[in-house]
């Protein structure tokens, strides 16, 4: 079937099977910042917003995302406050579930300008980093909510 | 030369010592960096795997009909078609030739390979590898360490030790056995000492397995060029990968190229032989280029930590000083050895713990069970044994109404002690470990024990890891006209932040700022040979390399400055901006300086080194070696934690976990390779663990298995850098990978004795067992 997806802004136009996964349609189109860690939903890795709610792309039928506006972390920028907190903390180590932390975290921004430490945990429970650099995933949020109000 | 070599100051590049930025973190925030399985290939095909529904068994028959009857299928490939193509070379391992990529004749664990489709897509693949059907003739399983060693049930017919080691040799053709290796430690005369000692305390320890899951999953592509295997893999082992997949299709080095980008973790998981052999067997062969990306499922059973069985007894004289230790140490290594031998000496004979100990006895046994194949996870078998001499330690200390932390104070190895396995200490500061971390969480203030429900305790641990000696590092530092560089090394940064480090060091050196080195991923074409990367060993040994080759790049710019300013080498030095004259402060810069030394703009300058320790080799009878290794990692962890007596929970208030690394040539990735190995650690304590029903892994998936979650941090967690300066280490420096892991488990499990005055001697410490201890506790 041929659908037309909505992702970071731009319209593309893709053929795929009635079953495809969002998660591998977005990987055949370039967004290699969704991965897949588990295929169960379980990790987080492969969060992206459609229509600014988290989905895990692993459990999403691209067929159902049509007419939708679909974000991965590519499309935020590298001036994202978001993106720039997490660089700033050093809120990574081998990097490979960070654009899933970050697209939790834009989405709780959005819900909640000004989370505390535990609404912040609260929101980021589904995302697992191995590495654990969970102490400055959460510093980089706090931060991204205090230089986006500045 | 030596001492210049080894000068331990930073030179004033000022790069040594500061926390930059990790590389390429930017483009790993925003998920454009590419990782292995985002580097292009020709167009594969897709491999999907059948897998055994045994654990022992033999083949009688495998149907393949309608597996290939499904449009797109192209192929299907048994361990039979390879083996008629390859023999005995499709047997390979790091330690012993054990292992098919695809089952032969007998299928040895749950999930082993048994046939492999070739489709012209993933889907279709594993779709059509659900169809194979196998008929078996079953064979008694051995399930675990002990049946192992009590039964007459034998997972193989006889050893396969590689040729490649001498001190295997002997293993060769050995049958009636499920040992395939034994190292054993001997020191004066344990069995006196622990009877003569008026306090001994012993106990049964289990450590279960548990997986890597590092998220970035295994995926593996080869094809064939001209005559040659190229071969794409998540790999933190390139150069030996190289040299096996040489060996086992009979190619030269040059025939075989192995590259891997940027990893997203590992932990131990990928390295030896893991998809490469596989792949690379099935596109040699069939001279088809394939790709093979592993289901999460599939991870599960393709490596594990080692579940480990300890019985061990510690003894003290009056004075509170260990004067014995013995301990059986049995390690799981499932079908096939992988690297379980090297695992079973290397973490034997640390099994009595960084003490004083001179009567110790340890027999360390690698045992072969129809389980998935058990490999090197983040502590080398090291945590499995640290789990019991900590809490042994811990006992005799309580036994003799000793503050724990006091009482390993004065037993721990201090500089120019002899540790039990008969190596001189240096740059090992345990106390100042156990100090630091026992400071940080307060451990003589004053704690309300009970509050409500709850109850309160207080725990340390410290731990001991020798660093894998003899190995090899290389290092080609090229230097651009424009006063950039780029190094090429062959170690694999897969989250511990290597290609950062080993730019701070060439920067360092050659006085170049941040962002001015770049590091070449693994291309065994490109980058030279590095034994691996693993066991904490790259900052120290591959660091070496790469400083010596920068010492060696600034020795030829300064000669060339000299030449060209017309005064002595001796006269110049290397500094910001370029090389200057002593005696007319006269500076030239690098730009200009090779500009003028090949007339062309672009040109480059390259310089090698090479990095190689030696060791003593341990007597085969006492395990004993005047240099077992080239250095030591020294840890400790306190925690203070709650266990509610209601439902079994444990709730961590504080953790501090402390490093000896040397020197922390970067203190912000120091930081995180001890916090991040205290959180593994930490689900290692209260619930990471494979279960197995039968041979068959009944919680291998994501859903099943439990992690550690940003919910499960203890309340405060505190890093701390102890830094003994290692006198040969770069700049000081050692590694990090691992220390923060190693004493996580028992610090937690010595808080819990604290709060309820129980001992469990088996992880993990879940909710079940800690209710149950006390149920029983309540019955005494």
């Amino acid at each position: 079937m041929n659908l037309t997806l909505n992702i970071n802004g731009t319209v593309h136009s893709v053929y795929c099977a009635e079953g495809d996964l969002l998660l591998d349609v977005l990987r055949r189109l370039g967004f290699t910042s969704v991965r897949e860690g588990c295929g169960v939903g379980a990790c987080g890795s492969c969060t992206v917003l459609v229509d600014g709610h988290s989905v895990s792309s692993c459990l999403t039928l691209a067929s159902r995302c049509s007419g939708t506006e679909i974000r991965t972390s590519e499309g935020l920028g590298k001036d994202n406050p978001v993106v720039r907190a997490f660089v700033d903390e050093g809120a990574l180590q081998c990097g490979y579930c960070i654009p899933g932390f970050v697209m939790m975290a834009t989405e709780l921004l959005s819900e909640n300008p000004h989370p505390n430490e535990k609404e912040i945990a609260d929101h980021l429970e589904g995302n697992i980093c191995r590495c654990g650099t969970y102490r400055e995933i959460v510093k980089a949020v706090l931060l991204a909510s205090s230089s986006a109000s500045n | 030369m030596s001492s210049e070599v080894f000068s331990l100051e930073s030179q004033d590049g000022n790069a040594v010592g500061q926390s930059w930025k990790r590389t390429n973190s930017e483009s790993k925030v925003m998920g454009t960096f590419r990782y292995t399985a985002d580097l292009p290939v020709p167009k594969c095909l897709y491999l999907g795997v059948h897998r055994a529904n045994q654990p022992h068994a033999r083949i009688d028959g495998i149907e393949t009909e309608s597996a290939m009857a499904i449009p797109g299928v192209v192929k299907v490939i048994t361990g039979a078609d390879l083996y008629d193509a390859l023999g005995e070379n499709l047997f390979t391992g790091p330690a012993f030739s054990d292992q098919p990529p695809v089952a032969w004749q007998r299928v040895r664990y749950v999930g082993e390979p048994v046939a492999v489709v070739l489709a012209e897509d993933l889907a279709t693949a594993r779709a059509a590898a659900d169809e194979i059907y196998v008929e078996y003739e079953f064979i008694t399983p051995v399930l675990d360490v002990n049946a192992a060693l009590e039964g007459t049930d034998y997972v193989h017919d006889e050893l396969r030790p590689s040729a490649v080691f001498p001190d295997l040799r002997h293993l060769m053709g050995k049958r009636d056995t499920n040992v395939n290796y034994e190292y054993n430690l001997i020191r004066g005369d344990s069995e006196t000492a622990h009877q003569e000692a008026p306090v001994t305390v012993s106990g049964e320890f289990w450590t279960p397995p548990t997986s890597h899951v590092a998220i970035e999953n295994f995926s593996a592509s080869a094809w064939v060029e001209e005559n040659r295997l190229e071969l794409v893999s998540t790999t933190q082992t390139p150069s030996y990968v190289r040299q096996a997949i040489a060996t086992m299709l009979n190619l030269r080095l040059n025939q075989v190229r192995v590259r891997t980008l940027g990893l997203g973790g590992s932990f131990g998981s990928k390295m030896y032989d893991r998809l490469e052999p596989l792949v690379a067997a099935i596109a040699w062969t069939q001279k088809l280029p394939v790709r093979l990306e592993l289901t999460r499922e599939e991870a599960f059973v393709l490596t594990t930590r080692h579940g480990v069985a300890v019985s061990s007894r510690m003894s003290a004289d009056a004075n509170g000083n260990i004067v014995a230790a013995t301990a059986d140490v049995r390690y799981d290594t499932g079908a096939y050895a992988d690297i379980g031998p090297r695992i079973a000496a290397k973490s034997g004979m640390v099994a009595c713990g960084p003490y004083r100990i001179e009567n110790a006895k340890i027999k360390s046994r690698c045992i072969y069970t129809n389980k998935p194949s058990a490999g090197p996870f983040r502590g080398f078998g090291v945590p499995q044994v640290t789990w019991s001499h900590e809490s042994l330690v811990d006992d005799l200390a309580r036994d003799l109404g000793e503050d724990p932390a006091r009482f390993r104070r004065r037993n721990l190895l201090r500089e120019g002690d002899v540790s039990p396995v008969g190596t001189v200490m240096h740059s090992a500061d345990f106390i100042g470990c156990l100090d630091a971390v026992t400071e940080a969480i307060g451990w003589t203030d004053p704690l309300e024990k009970i509050e409500g429900s709850w109850k309160w305790g207080r725990g340390v641990a410290v731990g001991i890891k020798a660093v894998l000696t003899p190995t090899v590092s290389n290092a080609v530092l090229q230097l651009n006209q424009d006063a950039s560089a780029t190094l090429l090394i062959s170690t694999v940064d897969m989250g511990q932040g290597s290609d950062t480090i080993m730019a701070q060091i060439v920067a360092d050196v050659l006085f170049l700022g941040p962002d001015r080195v770049r590091v070449i991923n693994p291309d065994t074409d490109v980058t030279p040979y590095d034994t691996i990367t693993a066991g904490s060993r790259s900052t120290y040994h591959t660091g070496n390399a790469v400083k010596k080759a920068a010492e060696t790049m600034r020795d030829r710019l300064i000669e060339i400055a000299a030449k060209q300013m017309g005064v002595s080498a001796s006269d110049c030095k290397l500094a910001p901006g370029g090389v200057i004259s002593s005696s007319s402060q006269r500076l030239i810069s690098l730009e200009d300086l090779i500009l003028s030394q090949f007339g062309a703009a672009g040109t480059t300058m390259t310089a090698e080194a090479n990095f190689t320790t030696e060791w003593v080799p341990y007597d085969r009878t006492t395990g004993q070696s005047t240099k077992i290794t080239e250095h030591w990692f020294a840890g400790a962890a306190a925690a203070e934690l709650g266990v509610d007596t209601r439902t079994g929970r444990i709730r961590i208030r504080h953790l501090a976990v402390a490093g000896d690394v040397g020197r922390a040539i970067n203190p912000a990735l120091v930081n995180q390779q001890l916090l991040g190995g205290a959180i593994m650690g930490m689900g290692h304590a209260l619930f990471d663990e494979i279960v197995f029903d039968q041979g068959q892994i009944v919680n291998g998936t994501l859903l099943d298995y439990q992690l550690p979650s940003i919910k499960d941090m203890p309340e405060k967690l505190t890093p701390i850098i102890v830094e003994n300066p290692h006198r040969t280490g770069p700049f000081g420096a050692k590694g990090v990978g691992e220390t923060g892991l190693i004493p996580i488990a028992p610090a937690i499990a010595n808080a819990v004795r604290d709060a309820i005055g129980i001992r469990i001697t088996t992880l993990p410490l879940t909710p079940e067992k800690v209710l149950s201890a006390l149920a029983n506790q309540g019955n005494k």
